[in-house]
């Protein structure tokens, strides 16, 4: 039969090959599941793990069937916004990553796959009864509000008490970065004349990254405003620059990049670093990562830019949301409020990872006094929550992406020019790189024809 | 002096003896040095391939291939990187598995392959011995439609395909891409060469046309077939951009889309996405090492002929 | 508009073709004039639904600004106005030029040399050394890249040790994140993939280069490599041709190679240092959702294209007389 083909065998076999994968494919997949109520997808092991053992109370309670479903941030951003725009499935509730609203709204608003959530929030009274500046981060300019955002993240500093104390350091002084970086000057010096310096007195990464994003915003700064304009292009954001450049990278330098992993956990351990930034999510990764240095570990606000000013930042944060084409909305509306503000879960999840709660009524709860071994005994969950009506919002939108690009891009340049030029000169240089940035970012704008305009 | 550099010194060595032994031929042993060194930079990436997906990840980096015979042991080598490829991963539809990928390949390709094999010989047959009104006019069409660089339709067609609701699906993939000019016109060259003595003597016989393609002309052009099948599927089966951006679920995606996706996921464990390439290359290769001949003549056929 | 293949008729109205049957013997024209159009049927059809339309919706599509398949607004020129004051767009245009010559001036001679030093082995060596070098070309790009962005790595990687081993230095080489050293990485990730594809290109133009000349030009006294300039090379002038237009045709539309080997920044590079036109059209078309901006970008790597191979085939056929 082989050789009667008239292609000849390896057509043959390809034939064969095509008939028999088809036929797999088919059988493998031809049976729709058994659709559940509801798809939800978490973007995180950790909220993977807390929403399977939510779920059933939920289910019971409403007599429904619901899927939780993990995958990697990465792989879900890019692929759910081109299903949305093609009509393809999508999941119920999806969780997003702070920032990422821009991407899912940068067209017209009909073609947003995002269920706006505004009415509900409203009527519930979240917009009170939330932190209100994080829904910041996941409403558009002209209100529409398209995720529950899923925590604070109130940033603080941690250090090792014992070597605060043996250098000297008095952290109820450390009120403003002046006074943290006079401080910091004294702290970072090379000991025992190696040549090598032996403490530094915080951790920041060299290329600015997150924590000139984290300063910015603390400083009031902002990469749009709040009607959706180019705002980072500001003296703020010049003082940051300038300040961040001499602490990573000037001649009396305080910050060392401990990095991640491994490499972070050898620079607490020896002391090499004195403070450390802190969101609440981290406070747990270093307890987790590094537990020898259990009880002596403490925790104080950030010092802060003017005296009386602002003592926190933000890092960080995840959001819920529905997809405009569920076909049980309130159901799904429901399920995301059991799984972020129902208050067992809140309180499970804070035992489970440090992170406080956004929803005011539930700081009244116990756990968050208890005492934390780690950190020295001290309540670190209420020193996060008094911090958090504090915690800046952080407006986004289509460019934000963009716009963070042009910021990292714009910084690095910066650094080459103070490694050549220092001082002279910076802060014209430092008003040109942003400029550019801003031109290049305000092309975009002017070219997008659905930018939302503030009403 | 590490090894590398004794194997090259032992290698110029034996290069110079055999020279003064007889100049004459020192161009041939030149010929052969060179032509040996091509080989050798040409497989070193695969051999490094092949050692680096049964290393283990604890030992990946202390060896650059394979560890020395001495240290050969479950700890060092093993199929671990194969157990974690093999392994469910989360996906929005629930646990995804590395085979349904290499199923969603396979079909991709095969089925590809069977299509374009048969519509393209079937122009290619029939722009070879007939004439019709219009057939120069085609022919400058489609040699006209090949300069067309396919990114250029790519919006378009996506567009296109999302419209008749094929997008995220096999289908969408494989029936735009069904038939090509180039495969025609690689038909067209070699059922020129069957004599149209052949053809007549098989009308006279009473065979309609369409016998005339399968029983007589189809066996003549077999090494095109088998040629332009490897051709096709390996242009089928090694696609990235156009699944990529057809295909939105998971469960849907081929292989090259989810390698790439592991790269990144990956990063700190790289034998589990590197034994996943040299799976992805065994079938090609297999392909290939069936149909070198035709598919080498078939290749250069339309470039020498001119 | 219309076309002679418009209206394939329905009726065989064809002339009988001349039969070469023996005389007498009457052939069959009515059931001949349907068969070419019906062997061509399926080509047409699925050529005008996926290729025809979606080319003339490219020449519309450049004008509009979208947001996925559904949505777009109407902008006129304003696509191609963005593309000509994008310095993104410049880089890419610049990076993927550097490629293409580096893809003809760098990789078809070593092609070349390798397919004369070939050409001279005998049968069994000559087919296993074939086989060999041109075993790259069977890897997807997407797995070349794959593959090679491990190779790269600094100190651990096989680029580095065989550099180090051999000389002793380059250990340390940032290859890919070093943005001058990202296009020799990647040009010489491209050569291992081609170089073995066009030699054999060139190893069966060779083979068809008509001995005597070559022997009748060494009788009359002639040094190996004038033979070579003089009589072998012009004899291998379309397949010369068709390797450089190929292979200016496939840079400027390098996109997964690039894509995999620096995908920690999508295709990109530090500072945008890989950055191809596909790439940035993918990126625009696709990421971003503008297909209008992604097809005004096609546009010109079309037309590019176009101008390049006009030229070339002019540029050979100069050479000729």
């Amino acid at each position: 039969m082989v050789e009667k083909f008239p292609y000849g065998k390896a057509p043959f076999w390809l034939l064969a090959i095509a008939l028999a994968s088809v036929a797999g494919r088919w059988l493998v997949m031809g049976h729709g599941d058994a659709r559940a109520d509801l798809l939800i997808v978490a973007n995180s092991p950790s909220h993977f793990e807390a929403y399977k053992n939510a779920v059933p109370r939920f289910e019971r309670k409403h007599g429904v069937h619901v899927e939780v479903q993990f995958a990697h941030w990465t792989a879900l951003q890019s692929r759910l916004e081109s299903a949305m725009l093609a009509g393809a499935d999508v999941p119920d509730l999806v969780e997003l990553l702070e920032g990422s609203l821009g991407f899912f709204t940068r067209g017209p608003r009909e073609d947003v796959g995002l269920l706006d959530l505004a009415d509900r929030v409203e009527a519930e009274g979240f917009d009170r009864r939330l932190v209100a500046s994080r829904l910041s981060s996941w409403s558009t300019v002209d209100g529409r509000i398209y995720a529950l955002p899923n925590d604070v993240h109130p940033v603080m500093l941690a250090y090792r008490r014992d070597l605060v104390a043996q250098l000297g350091i008095d952290v109820t002084k450390l009120d403003t970065w002046d006074a943290f970086v006079e401080a910091g000057r004294r702290v970072t010096r090379d000991v025992d004349g190696d040549g090598v310096v032996d403490h530094y007195m915080i951790d920041l990464p060299y290329d600015g990254n997150w924590a000139l994003t984290s300063l910015l915003l603390q400083h009031g700064g902002q990469l749009f405003d709040r009607a959706g304009n180019i705002a980072f292009n500001s003296d703020i954001t010049t003082e940051v620059f300038a300040w961040y450049l001499r602490q990573t990278h000037g001649p009396r330098k305080i910050a060392y990049d401990a990095g991640w992993g491994q490499a972070l956990g050898k620079a607490m351990v020896d002391g090499l670093v004195v403070f450390y930034w802190a969101p609440d999510w981290r406070s747990r990764f270093f307890a987790d990562e590094v537990p020898s240095l259990a009880g002596h570990m403490a925790l104080m606000p950030l010092p802060a830019w003017d005296k009386g000013g602002r003592r926190t930042s933000v890092w960080g944060g995840t959001g819920l949301m529905i997809s405009r084409r569920t076909p049980r909305p309130d159901l799904a509306w429901e399920l995301a409020k059991f799984l972020y503000f129902d208050p067992t879960e809140m309180g499970k999840r804070f035992e489970a990872t440090n992170i406080i709660p956004v929803l005011r009524d539930a700081w009244t709860m116990p756990e968050l006094d208890a005492p934390n071994p780690y950190y020295s005994n001290e309540p670190i969950g209420r020193m996060y929550a008094d911090l958090a009506p504090d915690v800046p919002p952080s407006y986004v939108s289509p460019l934000t992406a963009v716009a963070g690009t042009e910021l990292d891009e714009a910084f690095s340049r910066c650094v080459s020019y103070y490694e050549r030029f220092g001082e002279e000169g910076l802060t014209d240089a430092i008003h040109r790189e942003l400029s550019r940035a801003e031109a290049y970012v305000q092309r975009l704008a002017e070219r997008a024809n659905w930018m939302a305009r503030a009403p | 002096m590490n090894p590398t550099r004794l194997v090259v010194f032992a290698a110029l060595a034996v290069f110079a003896a055999l020279c003064a032994r007889s100049p004459g031929r020192t161009l041939i042993y030149l010929r052969f040095l060179l032509l040996g060194l091509a080989a050798t930079v040409v497989l070193a990436p695969f051999a490094w391939l092949l050692a680096a997906i049964f290393k283990d990840r604890t030992v990946f980096d202390e060896y650059l291939f394979l560890p020395p015979p001495a240290e050969w042991s479950s700890r060092t080598l093993n199929l671990d990187n194969f157990r974690e490829l093999f392994r469910g991963r989360p996906s929005v539809h629930g646990t995804a598995y590395f085979w349904q990928y290499v199923l969603n390949s396979t079909a991709y390709a095969t089925v590809s392959t069977v299509l374009n094999l048969f519509f393209c010989s079937l122009g290619g047959f029939a722009l070879a011995k007939y004439d019709f009104r219009g057939k120069a006019a085609l022919l400058v069409l489609m040699l006209g439609s090949m300069t067309i660089p396919s990114a250029l339709l790519l919006p378009p067609l996506y567009n296109m395909v999302v419209d008749l609701g094929m997008v995220d699906s096999l289908t969408g993939l494989i029936v735009p891409g069904m038939v090509s000019a180039y495969g025609i016109f690689l038909f067209r060259q070699a059922c020129m060469s069957v004599p149209d003595e052949m053809l007549d003597a098989g009308r006279i016989d009473g065979c309609s046309e369409i016998a005339i393609y399968f029983r007589l002309v189809m066996p003549l052009v077999r090494p095109m077939a088998a040629a332009f099948c490897l051709m096709t599927f390996l242009g089928t089966w090694n696609s990235f951009f156009t699944p990529n951006v057809f295909l939105q679920t998971q469960k849907n995606f081929t292989l090259p889309i989810v390698l790439y996706m592991y790269v990144n996921d990956y990063q700190s464990n790289y034998g589990v996405f590197l034994a996943g390439t040299a799976l992805a290359m065994l079938p090609p290769m297999v392909l290939f090492l069936a149909l070198e001949k035709e598919f080498i003549s078939g290749l250069t056929s339309g470039a020498v002929k001119g | 508009m219309s076309s002679p293949l418009s209206a394939p008729s329905a009726a065989p109205a064809s002339r009988p073709r001349p039969s070469r049957a023996p005389a007498g013997v009457r052939v069959r024209p009515q059931e001949r004039g349907w068969a070419p159009y019906a062997f061509l049927s399926p080509y047409l059809l699925l050529t005008s639904v996926f290729f025809f339309v979606p080319f003339l919706d490219a020449i519309g599509l450049a004008f509009f600004e979208t947001n996925g398949p559904r949505t777009r607004v109407f902008v006129g020129l304003a696509n191609f106005h963005f593309l000509f004051t994008d310095s993104t767009f410049y880089r890419a245009l610049w990076n993927t030029t550097v490629f293409a010559c580096a893809s003809v001036f760098v990789q078809l001679p070593l092609s070349m040399g390798l397919a004369i030093l070939l050409n001279s082995s005998k049968g069994r060596l000559r087919g296993m050394l074939r086989l060999v070098l041109f075993s790259p070309n069977l890897v997807g790009q997407i797995f070349v890249g794959i593959l090679f962005s491990t190779l790269f790595t600094p100190r651990y990687g096989l680029i580095n040790r065989a550099f180090h081993a051999l000389f002793g230095w380059g250990l340390e080489v940032w290859w890919l994140s070093n943005p001058w050293l990202v296009m020799p990485a990647l040009v010489l990730t491209s050569l291992w993939v081609w170089v073995g594809f066009n030699m054999v290109y060139f190893l069966a133009a060779l083979q068809g280069v008509d001995r005597s000349l070559e022997e009748a030009a060494r009788i009359d006294g002639a040094s190996e490599w004038q033979v070579f300039r003089f009589v072998t090379l012009p004899s291998m002038r379309h397949v010369t041709v068709f390797v450089v237009v190929t292979s200016v045709i496939g840079s400027y539309q390098l996109f997964e190679l690039p894509l995999a080997l620096l995908h920690s920044t999508e295709g990109a590079g530090p500072e945008n240092s890989g950055l191809t036109l596909i790439t940035y059209l993918n990126n625009v078309a696709f990421h971003l959702g503008d297909l209008g901006l992604g097809s005004a970008v096609g546009w010109i790597a079309a037309l590019i294209i176009f101008f390049v191979s006009m030229i070339q085939i002019r540029v050979s056929r100069v050479l000729e007389d």
